[in-house]
């Protein structure tokens, strides 16, 4: 009895420790299982395939850095397989060889696997597309090439076209040099200097406008010579010009002595000229009427604007006359005013204060050519420059008989008052609106008061002198009326 | 002798100094004022929404506006304009090193 229960119980502690064994090896037969195909292989050789499936993961970054692993693992159990390289590639296809069963995946193509070798069952790679660096090619960068092409153009266009302007304005002084030594004490001067020293030279403007003052003569305060030339140096300004041909203009501005010119207006030009000039000169509009060409024979190209008739026939001698038929291409307008301000200013609408007048004569010239000028083109202006001086003695000597002076002054009288009434309804207006603003801003104050008393007493005061002031228009009315 | 003495219109006495043109005043020609304005407006452009041709063509307004410039000018300004636009061209570069697509690409 004793036996048989000692053997019972030696039998239930070795099914117990059956029982936990078995459970406590399934996993480990589970791994043994996964990694049965491992078994003949040393730790190393499972550690190394371990690694193997780890780094296939990484094998798109690190191909080589993976080979290479696979490599160091392969020689290090040389000792023990000796095919371990290729044997390693062979294994893996064993080993993920349930990966390319195609019933276990769907959309699997077997066919399209990547081939066997270092790639190591990559997946399919997408190569970053790399942006076309400078270095590596030029051909792409056509757009950046053609701009800075483009800007290279304008670049030489600018030098030549400034050289051209240069050489122009040069070619105009050495023309007229003579002409204005004979005439002006200083020749040049840019206004900064000290002493009034003639520097002989232009004053540069810009790269398009030359300027030249010339003062010491009699009857005549100063000449002011501007060359106001194409914008040679602009290449869209110059592509302009050849779509629309323009000349080069010589402007030339002589302000008269105070007391060396009779009162009179007068203004002779190119009639598609005069229609601006009738706007943004107000002397011309003030005091001007448009007169018949054809008295003074002279070509209908030109339309004249004259404030007294007597000025007009001096002005327009024989001589004066045969220039403008010679020249009509090439004078632009001429312009002779006592009442002479210069061009209105857009932006200035105030027209109550009168303007700063001088006495003047303005000469407006086209360089022959329209726009293709040669040095020699600027040397033919030479006979108008003598006009100008013509004129310029011609206006200094100019005496008006009484009458006429008078009618120009009367008509001087009438635009200055014409002024100071403009200039007075605006003081007026200007008042009222004081006025009315303060009235307000006592209003206002008075409607914020809190005392009603104050109030009271302000609303008493105020309608006491709105009476007063209807008494006052009445009674002012009756006195009229009587 | 006589008639070269009375022809003789020379007043050295007579002399009245140049006074300049007042600069102030809104000039004839606004080009270069309205070329150096649409230089600096293409710049920004260009630099803050990364845009290759607007960078261009602030060079190329920068460029107009230095050939239509008067002597009396500020030089600094059209210098400023200059420089800022050719940054504009390179930082867009250097963002960005593709080269310009045109429109019809």
């Amino acid at each position: 009895m004793k036996l048989t229960l000692a053997l019972s119980l030696v039998l239930l502690v070795f099914l117990c420790q059956n029982v936990g064994g078995k459970k406590s090896h399934k996993p480990a037969d589970l791994d043994d299982n996964e990694f049965a195909e491992f078994e003949d292989f040393d730790d190393e050789g499972v550690l190394s395939s371990a690694e193997q499936e780890a780094t296939v993961e990484e094998e798109a970054d690190f191909p080589s850095e993976s080979d290479d692993i696979v490599k160091t693992q392969a020689k290090k159990d040389d000792d023990n397989e000796e095919e371990e390289d290729e044997g390693v590639v062979e294994n893996d296809d064993d080993e993920f060889e349930h990966f390319t069963d195609e019933d276990e995946f769907e959309g699997f193509d077997k066919e399209s696997r990547p081939g066997k070798g270092k790639s190591h069952e990559v997946p399919d790679l997408k190569i970053a597309k790399v942006p076309i660096h400078l270095r590596t090619n030029w051909d792409s960068f056509y757009l950046e090439m053609l701009m800075l092409a483009g800007l290279g153009v304008y670049f030489l266009n600018f030098l030549a076209g400034k050289t051209k302007n240069g050489k122009l304005a040069q070619a105009w002084m050495s023309s007229h040099r003579s002409i204005l030594e004979e005439n002006f004490a200083i020749i040049g001067d840019d206004g900064l200097s000290k002493e009034a020293k003639g520097t002989g030279v232009f004053n540069k403007e810009s790269e398009n406008v030359y300027t030249l003052w010339c003062s010491g003569r009699t009857c005549v305060e100063g000449m002011l010579v501007e060359l106001r030339l194409l914008k040679r140096q602009d290449l869209i300004n110059v592509m302009t010009t050849i779509m629309k041909p323009a000349s080069d203009q010589i402007i030339v501005k002589v302000t008269m002595d105070a007391s060396s010119m009779d009162k009179f207006c007068f203004c002779i030009g190119q009639k598609k000229v005069m229609a601006k000039l009738l706007k943004e000169q107000p002397d011309l509009g003030q005091f001007t009427e448009k007169k018949a060409v054809e008295n003074y024979n002279l070509p209908e190209s030109f339309q004249l604007q004259s404030e007294i008739g007597e000025a007009t026939s001096i002005v327009l001698d024989k001589k004066v006359c045969a220039y403008l038929e010679k020249y009509e291409q090439q004078i632009e307008y001429i312009h002779i005013s006592d009442q002479y301000s210069g061009a209105k200013s857009q932006y200035d609408e105030n027209q109550s204060k009168m303007p700063d007048v001088r006495p003047s004569l303005v000469f407006c010239f086209n360089v022959p050519g329209k726009g293709k000028t040669k040095t020699s083109d600027v040397d033919g202006m030479l006979p108008l420059m003598k006009l100008v001086f013509y004129c310029v003695d011609k206006v200094g000597r100019l005496a008006l008989s009484k009458e006429k002076r008078l009618k120009a002054e009367k008509n001087r009288a009438k635009a200055a008052e014409g002024y100071l009434k403009a200039a007075h309804s605006q003081l007026q207006e200007a008042a009222q609106l004081r006025r009315e603003e303060k009235r307000r801003l006592a209003k206002e104050k008075i409607m914020n008061e809190e005392d009603p008393e104050k109030a009271r007493k302000w609303e008493e005061r105020e309608s006491k002198r709105d009476m007063k002031k209807k008494q006052a228009k009445t009674k002012m009315m009756k006195v009229k009326g009587m | 002798m006589s008639n070269a003495a009375t022809n003789d219109v020379k007043r050295p006495n007579k002399i009245h100094r140049y006074k300049p043109k007042d600069s102030s005043a809104p000039g004839d020609d606004p080009t270069p004022d309205y070329m150096n304005l649409l230089g600096m407006i293409f710049s920004m452009c260009g630099l803050m929404m990364k845009l290759k041709w607007c960078a261009w063509c602030a060079v190329y307004c920068s460029f107009i506006s230095f050939a239509n410039s008067r002597a009396s000018e500020d030089t600094k300004q059209t210098l400023s304009s200059f420089m800022l636009s050719i940054s504009a061209v390179v930082m867009s570069y250097l963002q960005n090193p593709q080269p310009m697509t045109p429109p019809w690409q």
